[in-house]
């Protein structure tokens, strides 16, 4: 790995959680950003400037007062502004293009400042300004000829529900945008969680079969590996507790027999040395029994690695077939190994062993008379891919699989006799211990039994 | 082997503790026998024992605490007995400094073997090793090498491990005697002999494919059953 590669390492995978997270929130944010600023500014640019209600009524006023000026004059301007002075409790002036009032009554010095800045009828009307503002507006007949001057009345100043929008545009919509991201939120993050909650109720109500719904463990980020996780180990604890019930009851079942057996020989009458010989033959398979129990429930139950080393199929072969010899008086040269010098594969040795024995003594135990076990093996990639192969005829297909369960027999063969059923399954669990495999095939004339293990 | 050894015995079991005392007593050993742990570490500490065998599970204070504080002063070779399948207990027993691990139930014989095991390995230790016995043969014999650690054959080199050059070593040393695999697992791999383990095994094999190999057929390791290996040069011994 280089010094870049390894920072972006640590960035979450690219179906994270975190990515949906960042994107929903940072769109959350920019919205916002841009509705209050675009909201605003619309808001305060529509209540700057009059409505069109108060800019007719205004122009109308205009057009009368032209018309008054026109028709008499100052006094007919007089008597407009008196008739005026009873509808609008603000001032209204009429001037000509010297500023001069054109009424008969001169304007005071106040009323003069006032005029030297007037506002347009379309310009912004603060809420700022002092007062209330004063607008000039040109008679619409002939503006030269004058304009009417009018501080707006109270009525027509814009902006009256500026508060009122303001809450609206600041509190209320923001507001419901980020409830809608809280349901966002929580059913992205929350909902998967109380799935969770409700399977570990249930396993609390010792409903062990319970699992989560596909969609849950579909997920592709880190809710839906939770989920995964959580199944898988709803799954391995119901195996260990139907195993382990498994276990006790066919291990009691199995106890029984040859206690039965010691009973009887307990109390039927035999000399001595028979009983004694009896005595340590049921002991011994008693023992037997119980180790392999152990051992198989040791296996199901450790987790940590086995220390691995290196192993020649070929010398650990020969190990194998001087005990079964020795156990089963075969010649050795009814047990060849056709794998090369070569295959050495990567294991626990005490495992392979006794995984490798179970097999070995099973195929012996099923061979006719003169029958040939034989291991061979190819190389596959990183893989030995190795098979024993015994010519006892082979089982029916349906018990291929059945046969690497504990306390299975298939022909009903008498315990002690046949072994417990336990072999196979204590070969199939060191196997997988180590990252190998077993299954089994029929080949026509035997059982060929394939091991997959690690090359070295 | 010094029939007198001592062995202190911490057993709280009064029946298998009763038969153990007797069945070792018989076999020629001084057995002191004691039923509580705590007891069982103060006698341990006074007097000088050759072996002390002790189960796990005890009154008083257990066994592995029994080790931890034994190996604080002493080095006395113990063995643990505990029920079958206790694999935490065999590993932490030998992690704390236990010399052999016994899985209850076992035989006398079984246990008899694993004592004569440390004590012979304990006397190896104690006497600085004989030069290897001279043979003058008329036949080419093996030739080991301590420096390179292995063997020539006709100046052809077999090509051992360390482990094995070491087993050769061992079995030709004593040629021609049955070496116990208890014995062999504590001279030359210095542990405790598992039912299960096939290591020493394993380095058997390998040695005779590589005495083969080199052509080397005058001896060859025989195995024993039921009592061990042996490197043996007649055809007709077993």
């Amino acid at each position: 790995m280089t010094a870049f590669e390894r920072p972006l390492k640590r960035l979450p995978g690219r179906h994270s959680l975190f990515w949906k997270l960042a994107c929903l929130l940072i769109a959350f944010c920019l919205l916002m950003i841009w509705l209050s600023w675009s909201w605003g500014r619309y808001m305060e640019q529509q209540n700057a400037y009059l409505s069109e209600e108060a800019k007719t009524t205004l122009s109308g006023y205009a057009a009368q007062a032209e018309q008054a000026w026109n028709l008499g004059g100052p006094l007919g301007v007089d008597a407009w502004l008196q008739a005026m002075g009873k509808r609008e409790t603000t001032w209204i002036g009429v001037i000509g293009n010297d500023l001069q009032s054109l009424s008969s009554y001169p304007l005071s010095s106040a009323q003069n400042q006032r005029l030297t800045f007037l506002r347009g009828l379309d310009w912004p009307v603060s809420r700022h300004v002092k007062g209330l503002p004063w607008l000039k507006i040109a008679f619409p007949g002939d503006p030269e000829a004058g304009s009417l001057v009018i501080e707006l009345p109270q009525r027509f100043m814009p902006g009256r529900y500026q508060v009122f929008w303001r809450v609206v545009t600041n509190g209320v919509i923001p507001g419901l945008f980020t409830l809608l991201l809280c349901i966002g939120l929580y059913r992205l993050l929350i909902m998967p969680l109380n799935q969770l909650r409700e399977q570990a109720n249930a396993w609390r109500a010792d409903q062990l079969n319970t699992r989560l719904s596909q969609d849950a463990t579909s997920r592709q980020d880190e809710l839906g590996e939770l989920g995964r996780a959580f199944d898988h180990m709803s799954e391995r604890l119901q195996g260990t507790v139907v195993l382990q019930q498994q276990l006790l009851r066919d291990m009691s079942h199995e106890l029984r027999t040859p206690l039965s057996r010691l009973r009887v020989a307990c109390d039927s009458e035999q000399d001595l040395a028979q009983l004694r010989q009896r005595l340590g033959r049921e002991i011994d398979a008693m023992q037997r029994l119980v180790e392999d129990s152990l051992q198989l429930a040791w296996l199901d139950a450790e987790r940590t690695p086995l220390t691995k080393e290196t192993i020649q199929l070929q010398a650990l072969w020969d190990i194998l077939r001087e005990n079964a010899c020795f156990e089963s008086a075969w010649p050795a040269s009814r047990l060849p190994c056709l794998l090369g010098p070569e295959c050495w594969v990567r294991g626990n040795l005490n495992g392979l062993a006794q995984a490798l024995e179970n097999i070995l003594r099973n195929a012996i135990r099923h061979s006719p008379a003169d029958g040939v076990v034989c291991l061979d093996g190819r190389r596959e990639g990183e893989y030995w891919h190795l098979w024993l192969e015994d010519q006892g005829g082979g089982i029916d297909e349906r018990d291929l699989e059945r046969i690497f369960a504990p306390f299975t027999r298939l022909d009903g063969s008498r315990p002690g006799d046949g072994g417990f059923g336990l072999g196979l399954s204590i070969a199939r669990n060191a196997l997988q211990r180590q990252d190998g495999s077993l299954w089994a095939e029929n080949t026509g004339a035997g059982l060929r039994v394939h091991l997959r293990l690690l090359a070295l | 082997m010094n029939p007198a050894a001592s062995i202190l015995t911490i057993e709280d079991d009064p029946v298998l503790g009763a038969y153990v005392h007797e069945e070792l007593a018989r076999s020629g050993f001084q057995v002191t026998w004691c039923q509580n742990g705590q007891q069982g570490l103060d006698m341990a500490r006074e007097r000088a024992f050759d072996v002390v065998l002790m189960d796990i599970l005890l009154p008083g204070l257990d066994g592995l605490s029994i080790l931890t504080y034994l190996r604080k002063s002493h080095s006395t070779p113990v063995i643990l007995m505990s029920a079958l399948g206790a694999e935490a207990d065999r590993i932490s027993g030998f992690r704390l400094g236990a010399d052999d691990y016994l899985p209850k139930p076992f035989s006398m014989l079984e246990l008899r073997v694993r004592i004569e095991a440390i004590l012979r390995r304990v006397a190896l230790d104690r006497r600085p090793l004989p030069a290897l016995p001279v043979r003058r043969e008329n036949a080419p014999s093996l030739r080991f090498d301590d420096e390179l650690g292995d063997v020539f054959y006709l100046q052809h080199a077999a090509g051992l491990t360390r482990s094995e050059f070491r087993l050769l070593e061992t079995l030709h040393r004593n040629v021609e005697e049955v070496l116990s695999k208890a014995f062999l697992y504590q001279h030359v791999l210095q542990r405790g002999y598992a039912p299960h383990d096939r290591s020493l095994d394993m380095h058997i094999s390998q040695i005779r494919r590589k005495l083969k190999a080199i052509g080397y057929s005058e001896r060859e390791v025989r195995t024993v059953w039921g009592k061990g290996y042996v490197l043996s040069g007649h055809d007709d011994s077993l």
